[in-house]
């Protein structure tokens, strides 16, 4: 997550807030990479605090919403996975 | 990838849990059953049935029925069954109160309501066993978690077959059972797999799933958690034993009740060890009501689970004994069912309410549906209601009984209303609520409008454009 429109896709999705504690879902580790092209081609894997998560589809929805409003964003693409699993050590300090 | 979803009847079924346990309690503060009855007499049949299959039955097949998808990841196995399993439970207990009814002299009708009234709950069990059963069998392996529900569901079987023939005896249509003397010495065998097979074992397996993601807290590892599944398997099979011995010629006495008491014990001893290292364990610090609401329930399965054994082995009174199992089903089993129904009826309602808001501007938190701190109060008349429950069993006090009763209902009734209250969104404010035709509706999950069509689409244009 290194790049410029890297780091604004990441600032952008502090603001997709887990329901539950009320913190985003980049702070809770959910976010495990983000990458993106010179022509504006993001690619974001993530997770969900557990494999069956009811919120999965909502979560992947409302991250791809967010980064496609990031200014340079051409196209998003969201993966789930689960390689790793998800642990509560992932989440940041507060 | 296959996800889960909301379970459409859900919402039903603690809906008519919460009507039966409202019920019961009333009928215990009218003094109808144990203490003003006998232990095994037709009026306190009808509490204890409408407590153990209407309250908690039915509240945790409901529970079942959301979670063991989303814990195994696949859809619900046949969840056309689930409206069915449901209406088939309730006239089956209900014709079961009317046949106690019968017994008791209260009102005039044959006594085959009986058998038939075994007939409804058997095929609801069955609706039940099987959505769930083919839902954890289309998942290899077979996890720990799976393995403690189907065990838990192994032993609903046992105690649903034992009261059918209990109903059958009743009724005067035991002849094929010959000669074997299942009552009333088959009857606790009945009641340790049903509380502590059924209600127990899956409220210990359940919990662990659950804890680990309301607390934010470490899984613990497969290794740990089996001694509590295999110690209290080697019970409750000791206690299925008891219950087949007649047929064999053997008549199971009160050791056989203390020994597999004496496992269960065991293994609640390394759940309790288990549930405090999730509770040290948890990122999430501050407790919400659901987990706050379950301390009580802990310390009552701490209490009841140590002492009873040692009771039934010193042949305690009835009195005594009563006071211990009232303790473990309506301070262990019953609290901490309210405790969580105020957090899954929260998380449902948000995630029919919220979901697809998610990311698109402020939204509420799932916690913020919950009216703080009055909900707390209603745990606490009714944590009030069981500890003086209890005493009074213990004390032979019939009357200081009927009153911490009171306590029981104005609790459970105060829960109740603060649950309607989170399925009208009334703690949120008027601008964050959906329009009318979009909020939950009271007893049936919107699961037909939970989703857009684009949601598990990879590649999501810019909106911008």
């Amino acid at each position: 997550m290194g790049g410029k429109l890297e780091r604004l896709v990441e600032i952008a999705l502090r603001d997709v807030l887990d329901p539950e504690m009320g913190r985003s879902v980049v702070d809770l580790g959910l976010i495990y990479d983000i990458a993106a092209t010179p022509e504006g081609q993001v690619g974001i894997v993530m997770t969900t605090t557990i494999r069956g998560c009811p919120l999965s589809g909502f979560l992947k929805e409302a991250v791809a919403a967010v980064a496609a409003g990031v200014d340079g964003v051409a196209t998003v693409e969201v993966t789930l996975t689960y390689e790793p699993l998800w642990e509560p050590a992932m989440i940041a300090a507060e | 990838m296959p996800t889960a979803s909301l379970s459409r009847w859900t919402m039903s079924y603690f809906a008519a849990a919460l009507a039966f346990l409202l019920a019961a309690e009333a009928l215990a503060v009218a003094g109808i059953g144990y203490p003003a009855a006998g232990l095994a007499e037709p009026a306190t049949l009808v509490v204890v049935h409408l407590m153990a299959i209407g309250w908690l039955s039915l509240a945790m097949a409901g529970a079942l029925l959301q979670f063991v998808p989303v814990l195994v990841s696949r859809p619900l196995a046949f969840p056309a069954l689930a409206l069915p399993a449901l209406l088939s439970l309730v006239t089956g207990l209900l014709l079961l109160c009317g046949g106690f009814a019968v017994l008791a002299g209260w009102i005039n009708a044959p006594l085959d309501l009986l058998p038939l009234a075994a007939a409804g709950l058997l095929v609801g069990f069955a609706l039940i066993g099987l959505m769930l059963g083919a839902t954890l069998f289309n998942v290899r392996p077979v996890t720990l978690f799976s393995r403690f529900i189907l065990l838990g569901l192994a032993c609903l079987a046992a105690t649903v077959l034992s009261g059918a023939a209990f109903a059958a005896l009743l009724a005067g249509r035991g002849g094929w059972l010959g000669a074997v003397a299942l009552l009333p010495d088959g009857l606790p065998f009945h009641a340790l797999l049903g509380f502590g097979g059924w209600l127990g074992l899956i409220a210990f397996g359940v919990s662990y799933k659950l804890f680990v993601m309301f607390m934010m807290a470490p899984e613990p590892p497969a290794r740990r958690v089996l001694p509590v599944m295999l110690l209290a398997g080697l019970g409750l099979a000791l206690a299925s034993g008891g219950l087949v011995a007649p047929f064999a010629g053997f008549e199971p006495g009160t050791a056989l009740v203390v020994a597999a008491l004496g496992l269960l014990v065991l293994a609640s001893g390394f759940y309790g060890r288990d549930m405090l290292a999730l509770y040290r364990g948890r990122r999430r610090k501050a407790l919400e009501i659901n987990m706050l609401g379950s301390l009580p329930a802990f310390a009552a399965l701490g209490l009841g689970i140590v002492l009873l054994p040692a009771a039934v082995a010193g042949g305690a009174t009835d009195g005594l004994i009563a006071a211990l199992v009232f303790l473990l089903a309506l301070g262990w089993l019953g609290g901490l069912t309210l405790a969580q129904l105020v957090k899954i009826v929260s998380f449902m309602t948000w995630l029919e309410t919220y979901a697809p808001r998610l990311g698109r501007g402020p939204a509420p938190r799932v916690g913020d549906l919950v009216a703080m701190p009055r909900t707390g109060w209603w745990f606490l008349s009714y944590y009030a209601g069981v500890a003086g429950g209890g005493a009074a069993l213990a004390a032979g006090g019939a009357t200081g009984f009927r009153w911490a009763m009171l306590f029981c209902l104005a609790g459970t009734a105060g829960i109740v209303a603060e649950l309607a209250r989170v399925r009208r969104l009334s703690e949120i404010k008027a601008a964050d609520r959906p329009v009318a035709q979009e909020r939950p509706r009271m007893l049936l999950a919107r699961i037909d409008q939970r989703s857009p069509s684009h949601v598990d689409s990879r590649r999501i244009a810019s909106p911008r454009a």
